[in-house]
């Protein structure tokens, strides 16, 4: 019997997210889908995309509408809430991301801490509430729409800068945790702001990367705060680490986060039986080599190899290249789809 | 047709074959992006602005791939191929990123000579019938440390970049054995220096990329 698709983009991924059947393995990046060309399809170029909600809708929703994924991520860069806290800014050209100059970290300590009083009111925070509201409108319950709201260790490589941050973690752990308390407020606020303009669910970017710190430093700094998110933010959450994490998956499985998005330097398989049922997972189809410079036969095995694995969600492992060509984009629903078909 | 139709992704694809080179911004037209698809050994110019004028660009990067490259039209204004039907993709890179990001005045003389960038050398390239294959031979004038190691490193660099065979330690051939000097050309400067090409085609390669480097999350 043929595979048919029996629900909308938006519920399959709700689904998905909660642990409940789907009709088919939803594909979903949490962290965000653009590159050159699609910006130039709907005229909205970085950094201005960024920046302004008009532009920023018109640009995410390319994902749903040209690519086929079934979620919208209308939140292309990881800087928004550093921008609003009044970091330094580089923003870049339409070819390169927009980053933090954390070479020049605005604060210094403890006290500096401070979450400004008209923080979702800055125009970078505006830009993404503001695309959230009008994706709504526009696409009702047909597609998820997902949040995305930078954790507290992101935040403080950027208000801190990563050396000093990181230096900070082990002179004085207890100033550390009161730190990581301070900035998850922005957290929390930011989240909020965006399910209350219609996002269905929150990704959570928080760089503890593997190649950075251990899992044990993510039991010992995030594992309660990431608890804490889950229980107090209002709607599915999906937490973001890059790197290689098998070594944090178990402890990150007991969070009660719904999902998490994992990078492609951990084998499906073995990421799968190290979060053990615990959490669903999102990923991780490999960005530098297989989706900027392969082509669509071996996007297609990666996809497959998820799907083979029981990943829950198929994604790219991160934010995708900007330069990423089409049909590699295009592969990764094809794939899903055809698997689907094989298979259910 | 001489215009852009309104396609989708999917209909891009489908209908021209997969992009097998993006330039993200074209520095002489509102910074738009410009792709090349191939399907079937033709090669398609195309880019999802709408930008008003924007099919005089692409028609001029048309014929700039022609003058540049040798490149012949197909079957549509935008669809070009190569005479000998070969896909020539390594210099089809250098090829494409002249015509967009070049302009006619920046563009190489016509002689097939050059500065070496390494030593005092001046690299010059002939080019002969040699029975069903065209040569080219590559020589060095001047005086520098050690020419035989230089014409070995540039010669490396003509098949690396050129995707040209080396057939003994001064002459190469496109893999077609056909005559491209447009190509030859534009694949001599980049022959000179293989380090200093890749370093640009990494750095190249890295903008864009959202990684714990690029971000400036390493740890160094």
């Amino acid at each position: 019997m043929p595979y048919a698709e029996t629900m909308t983009s938006r519920e399959r991924v709700m689904n998905a997210l909660a642990g409940l059947p789907v009709d088919r393995t939803p594909v979903s990046n949490p962290t965000n889908v653009a590159t050159v060309e699609l910006m130039d399809m709907v005229d909205a170029p970085f950094p201005d995309a960024c920046r302004d909600p008009e532009l920023n809708a018109q640009l995410a929703a390319t994902s749903y509408t040209e690519l086929g994924f079934d979620s919208i991520q209308p939140y292309f860069t990881i800087i928004q809430e550093s921008s609003a806290l009044g970091c330094e800014m580089q923003w870049e050209q339409k070819d390169n991301w927009p980053t933090v100059r954390m070479a020049n970290p605005i604060w210094k300590g403890e006290a500096d801490v401070k979450i400004p009083a008209d923080f979702l009111e800055h125009r970078d925070m505006k830009s993404i509430t503001g695309a959230i509201e009008i994706l709504r409108k526009q696409f009702g319950d047909e597609v998820a729409i997902i949040g995305k709201s930078m954790g507290p260790w992101t935040l403080a490589y950027h208000v801190f800068g990563v050396e000093t941050f990181l230096l900070m973690t082990i002179d004085d752990p207890d100033m550390t945790m009161r730190i990581l308390d301070k900035l998850k407020v922005a957290t929390y606020l930011f989240a909020d702001a965006q399910i209350a303009a219609g996002a269905d669910a929150i990704c959570v970017p928080d760089h503890a990367t593997g190649d950075l710190v251990s899992g044990e430093y993510y039991k010992r700094f995030l594992q309660d705060i990431h608890t804490e998110m889950a229980e107090r933010i209002n709607a599915p959450l999906i937490l973001h680490i890059c790197g290689q994490t098998l070594d944090r998956m178990p402890y990150i499985a007991q969070t009660g986060m719904a999902a998490f998005h994992f990078d492609s330097r951990n084998d499906p398989q073995a990421a799968m039986d190290a979060v053990d049922g615990g959490i669903a997972l999102v990923g991780n189809i490999n960005n530098p080599e297989t989706l900027y410079s392969r082509g669509p036969n071996e996007v297609r095995k990666e996809v497959y190899a998820c799907l083979e694995a029981g990943v829950q969600m198929i994604a790219p492992e991160c934010a995708i290249p900007l330069q990423t060509k089409l049909q590699n984009l295009l592969a990764i629903p094809d794939a899903v789809k055809d698997w689907s078909a094989e298979r259910l | 047709m001489t215009t852009l139709e309104l396609l989708s992704a999917r209909e891009v694809v489908t209908r021209y074959g997969d992009c097998v080179e993006l330039v993200p911004m074209d520095p002489n037209f509102h910074d738009i992006s410009v792709g090349l698809y191939e399907r079937d050994g033709i090669s398609t110019v195309w880019t999802f602005s709408r930008r008003p004028s924007v099919d005089d660009r692409m028609r001029d990067i048309v014929d700039r791939l022609i003058k540049l490259g040798g490149m012949e039209i197909a079957d549509a204004w935008n669809r070009l191929r190569f005479t000998c039907g070969d896909l020539h993709t390594r210099p089809l890179k250098f090829l494409t990123t002249a015509a967009v990001e070049r302009t006619a005045e920046r563009d190489r003389p016509e002689e097939l000579q050059i500065k070496d960038s390494k030593s005092p050398l001046t690299i010059d390239m002939t080019g002969e019938q040699d029975g069903n294959r065209y040569v080219y031979r590559i020589s060095t004038t001047g005086e520098a440390k050690n020419p035989a190691l230089r014409l070995r490193a540039i010669i490396a660099g003509f098949v690396r970049y050129g995707e040209m065979e080396k057939l003994d330690d001064t002459t190469i051939t496109f893999s077609c054995g056909q005559r491209h000097d447009g190509l030859a050309r534009l694949i001599l400067p980049y022959s000179r220096n293989i380090s200093a090409v890749e370093d640009a085609l990494e750095a190249d390669a890295l903008r864009g990329q959202m990684t714990t480097s690029t971000l400036g999350f390493a740890s160094t």
